[in-house]
């Protein structure tokens, strides 16, 4: 995380995007959403139209999305507040990323169920792809962030690679989703346990196994 | 140098009492960069007088009779560190090696510092100091 | 008024009050690093926890913590010994251990609570967080590794300043204090943030390295740099005043400084006046005290003598000089530099009257001619308080940057006389409207206009002017101003004109008379003058200053003036032995008596009185406004000299990127 920094303010970077605005579509949403705040709290819709800018530049850069410098301060005159506000709010976040990334954005979740998992696993089946945390292969294709929970515990070890999640992963799983995305193609999202289908136990229920067919009580046994 | 300084002054060079007691009883094993004349005597100190068995040795200064002439080989010869003389010893001097100056303090060559008034009296900035205003500035 | 309980000890605190504020009440040191008592509360730096019943079993953070009624607070118990040694030992798990090489080492909030409550060694063994360095200008020097995340600065700079630029980016260990993109800090108080900031990471850059603060003499004094006469101290140490910094004064500066007022000092060493010169043959040439008298004498002005006086002087100085041209039997005294001739009759009429203070709770505000950012940032922190409670600002001049709401209404002063609707509406159902004539405003003869405005109210006087000189009441109330300014000065061709530091006049209208400048700076008045005489600066010599709002202030003399110079009074009191007049005192103490004794005010320290304000004449004010400071870091012969000042006016206002050189 220490290693984030904004990419330099530069004046290529003032030339590709000083002139960003909202595609029709987006001036619409983010009209919408900072409708959603009372008079006077405007500002309060500085973390949803980050995430709309993103998005915009993703859509314009065939990536994830990322903010830069111009595009920060776009936010901010949209708000009509201090730059630096905004600024420190995309810093905070590391879902805002505010250094360009690749074609995919592969975040490897390594917090302690999924590392209990064999998260580590994941990272080296990247790492031997030649990505490094941290940064975009050179191909542009794929970014790797180490990024903390994601809330699939249940599923873990999971990766989530854009906007999509991938879990019940081992490397050779991994593997099939990364070279099926590299050929252009879309895997099925969620767990890749051919067993499960959600978070469902695998095989049979372990835990209150006398609930499947009766709404048994408990209370007695403890 | 004349004669009679030679008689009656010792601070230049050896007196002529030295330089006879020399010629007869020593011998010269070499000079240095600067002249100065290294002797030591034909015989060793006799026993029972301090000292005895070792050698004498002395030196003749080119110029004036200042010890800072004698150059570090031959100073150390001159003390009895080491036995030979130094050309018999030493490696050959390397080019980075500075010749020898003797001591130059309380003379007109003598090192002095830049806050020196000698060498233009630049001192270090101080707390007070300040520039004062001139019309042409 | 809840009753609490501190340490066993039973007291009432007001309404509102927080725990920690109730715990100060009752005399118990609580340490504390973010909390400030003018800024808003953070809550983030944890070292002010104190154990209060009834609450949850653990320390709480006094600071955020309203006292209500029946607490029982310990700040002596061992939870909370424990509690600040283990927020101690967290602080310094990231600091460097850098003190002896450190600025603020001897006046740092944390080395004091380190020995104070901190543990005796340390237990951290792991690698420690670096940080780079983050430009912030030329004032402010950072060492980041240092920072403890207090977030003062940042607090300061939305809340006081009003110029959002400095903010924490990241998060957790990563989290960086920086200005936008790095780019200077470029408002007039940015230096403030050094005295907020509780450890060294922002220091003071031109103080770098040069004095520990136990070997600096400390001397009251009051800043000249404007008109709002900001108590100072001046930290000197043998003949050199390394630093100024504020001192509290809630009336007049709360505890803030503006950039100029604390960074000229370095002008002080520069471009100074240390011996006497003699214009002969059109070229000055080095000359003795003697011989400039017997110049001096040789004009014979007798009555013909004429006394203009600075921006910078004190009262004694301009007092001395009317003594001296009194005894020579003339009046003619000015201190209106730039030409302004408002009438004086009346001093209630040229004041600010709503006191510095009371501008704050001012609901109305009409601005005339006055670019208050630049004229006086310290009253525009007080407008800025005042839009935060909800007062509504107007301006009649050019747009400048304001740091709050505030609509402008035009550029010429003729707007005063027809203002729009809803700004006469606002100031008549104000229940403490204002008025603030600037210097611009007076100069297009505004003043008639703006007394005419209903602004006064029952124990509330809205009219106010705001001048730039520190001199300047302090001459007002001594006599200096002629009825048509310094025109009438130039029309009554004196022989002799003695210069007091004056250096904004336009010299040309006194070719035909001997100009002796008596001050400490070489700039434009040295240039003019056929006579130099050099004298002491404000913080060589004892003074008396009164502010804009009429408020008499004393300096104290912190070091010796440099080379030849004298002070300024014992210069005039050689003069009138020279022309063989008496004046009637010898040494400092018998001048200030006399002119305690002529004007009662200038003894008395506080707000002056100056009466009823009086009717509005019938001047029209007209033409364009234009705001006399072109350059807000160099307005007076100090700031000129000053290196600091000249490259913040180079880097901050004309833009040159001086970064880079400076490192």
């Amino acid at each position: 995380m220490a290693d984030r920094a904004p990419h330099p303010d530069t004046l290529e970077l003032r030339e590709r995007w000083g002139s960003f605005a909202w595609t029709p579509a987006n001036a619409e949403e983010a009209k919408k959403i900072v409708a959603r705040y009372p008079e006077g709290r405007q500002r309060s819709a500085v973390m949803p139209l980050l995430f709309l800018a993103q998005y915009q530049v993703g859509a314009e850069t065939n990536t994830q999305g990322w903010l830069p410098i111009p595009v920060i301060e776009f936010v901010a005159r949209e708000l009509d507040m201090p730059v630096i506000r905004v600024l420190e709010v995309a810093t905070f976040y590391t879902m805002y990323n505010i250094a360009p990334v690749g074609r995919f954005h592969v975040q490897v979740c390594g917090t302690t169920p999924c590392m209990l998992r064999g998260s580590d696993d994941l990272l080296a089946a990247c790492k031997k792809r030649g990505m490094a945390k941290g940064h975009t292969t050179d191909d542009g294709l794929w970014t790797l962030t180490e990024v903390e929970c994601m809330g699939n515990c249940a599923s873990a070890p999971m990766v989530q690679i854009n906007d999509a999640n991938y879990e019940d992963l081992t490397p050779e799983r991994l593997d099939h989703v990364l070279d099926e995305l590299a050929a252009g193609r879309f895997p099925k999202e969620g767990t890749q346990d051919p067993a499960r289908h959600t978070v469902e136990p695998v095989g049979e229920p372990t835990n209150l196994a006398a609930m499947m067919t009766e709404n048994h009580d408990y209370r007695g046994e403890w | 140098m004349g004669f009679f300084s030679k008689i009656f002054t010792w601070w230049d060079g050896a007196t002529i009492g030295t330089s006879l007691w020399s010629a007869l009883n020593g011998e010269q094993v070499g000079t240095d960069l600067a002249g100065n004349r290294y002797f030591r005597a034909k015989k060793r100190v006799k026993a029972g007088q301090p000292f005895a068995g070792s050698e004498r040795r002395w030196v003749i200064y080119a110029g004036a009779n200042d010890a800072s002439n004698v150059p570090a080989e031959w100073h150390g010869w001159l003390h009895g560190s080491v036995d030979g003389v130094p050309e018999s010893r030493l490696p050959p001097p390397r080019v980075w090696e500075a010749d020898h100056t003797p001591n130059a303090t309380g003379t007109a060559t003598a090192y002095r510092p830049q806050g020196a008034l000698e060498r233009g009296g630049r001192r270090a900035a101080a707390s007070g100091d300040y520039e004062a205003w001139s019309p042409d500035a | 008024m809840p009753k609490v309980t501190i340490d066993g000890e039973q007291i009432e605190v007001p309404d509102g009050a927080t725990v920690l504020q109730a715990c100060e009440l009752a005399g118990k040191e609580i340490p504390r690093f973010c909390y400030h008592e003018r800024l808003s509360i953070a809550g983030n730096c944890r070292m002010c926890l104190v154990e209060v019943k009834p609450g949850p079993p653990k320390p709480q953070a006094s600071c955020a913590l309203p006292a209500a009624e029946g607490q029982e607070i310990r700040t002596d118990s061992q939870m909370v010994k424990l509690a600040r040694e283990g927020v101690m030992e967290f602080l310094l798990i990231n600091h460097p251990l850098d003190c002896p090489i450190c600025d603020q080492g001897g006046e740092c909030d944390l080395q004091d609570q380190s020995v104070a409550y901190g543990r005796g060694g340390t237990r951290y063994y792991e690698n420690k967080r670096a940080v780079t360095e983050k430009y912030m200008g030329p004032l402010i020097k950072t060492v980041m590794t240092r920072c403890i995340h207090c977030t003062r600065c940042v607090r300061f700079s939305e809340e006081i300043a009003g110029v959002d630029e400095i903010g924490a980016l990241y998060r957790g260990e990563s989290m960086q204090i920086t200005t936008y993109l790095e780019k200077a800090a470029a408002h007039e108080l940015s230096a403030n943030v050094i005295d907020l900031c509780p450890v060294g990471a922002l220091t003071s850059r031109p103080y770098a390295f040069e004095a520990r603060p136990w070997e600096l003499k400390k001397t009251l004094s009051i800043d000249v740099s404007d008109a709002v006469g900001a108590n100072i101290r001046l930290d000197s140490r043998g003949r050199e005043v390394l630093r100024a910094l504020p001192r509290i004064n809630d009336d007049v500066n709360e505890e803030w400084l503006s950039d100029k007022g604390r960074y000229m000092v370095d002008g002080l060493t520069r471009r100074r006046l240390d011996k006497v010169w003699i214009r002969k043959g059109g070229k000055l040439q080095a000359a003795t005290w003697l011989d400039a008298f017997a110049a001096i004498k040789r004009a014979k002005p007798g009555a013909s003598i004429a006394a203009i006086a600075g921006d910078v002087v004190d009262c004694e100085t301009m007092f001395a000089a009317k003594t001296l041209l009194g005894a020579m039997g003339s009046t003619l005294l000015e201190g209106r530099q730039t030409g302004m001739s408002y009438p004086t009759g009346n001093l209630a009429a040229v004041n600010f009257n709503s006191t510095l203070a009371g501008i704050e709770t001012a609901d109305a505000i009409l601005i005339v001619g006055s670019h208050v950012r630049w004229e006086a940032p310290l009253v525009n922190v007080r407008l800025r308080k005042a839009v935060k409670r909800g007062a509504k600002v107007f301006v009649v001049g050019p747009h400048w940057e304001t740091t709050f709401p505030a609509e402008f209404l035009g550029d010429d002063a003729a707007v005063v006389h027809e203002l729009p609707g809803h700004v006469t509406e606002a100031l008549a159902k104000a229940e403490r409207p204002a008025v603030i004539v600037g210097g611009a405003g007076l100069a297009a003869g505004v003043l008639d206009a703006a007394l005419a405005l209903d602004v006064q109210r029952d124990g509330w006087n809205g009219f106010n002017v705001l001048h730039m000189a520190a001199s300047r009441m302090g001459g007002l109330m001594l006599g200096f101003a002629q009825k048509g300014g310094i025109a009438d000065i130039a029309r009554a061709e004196p022989k002799v004109v003695l210069a007091l530091g004056a250096d904004e006049v336009d010299w040309s209208q006194f070719a035909g008379s001997l100009k002796v400048y008596i001050g400490h700076h070489g700039d434009k008045g040295a240039h003019a003058a056929d006579i130099i005489l050099p004298a002491a600066a404000y913080s060589e010599k004892d003074g008396t200053y009164v502010n804009t709002e009429g408020r008499v202030q004393f300096a104290e003399k912190a070091v010796f003036a440099p080379g030849d110079a004298r002070e300024d009074w014992t210069i005039l009191r050689a003069l009138a032995d020279a022309f063989g007049v008496r004046v009637g005192f010898d040494s400092l103490a018998e001048l200030q008596a006399k002119m305690i004794s002529e004007v009662p005010a200038l003894g008395v320290e506080g707000l002056a009185s100056y009466g009823k304000l009086p009717k509005a004449g019938k001047t029209k004010a007209k033409g364009a406004i234009r705001y006399p400071i072109q350059d807000f870091y160099l307005t007076n012969p100090i700031a000129r000299a000053s290196v600091v000042m000249q490259r913040c006016s180079a880097e901050l206002l004309h833009g040159e990127d001086l970064a880079e050189a400076a490192e």
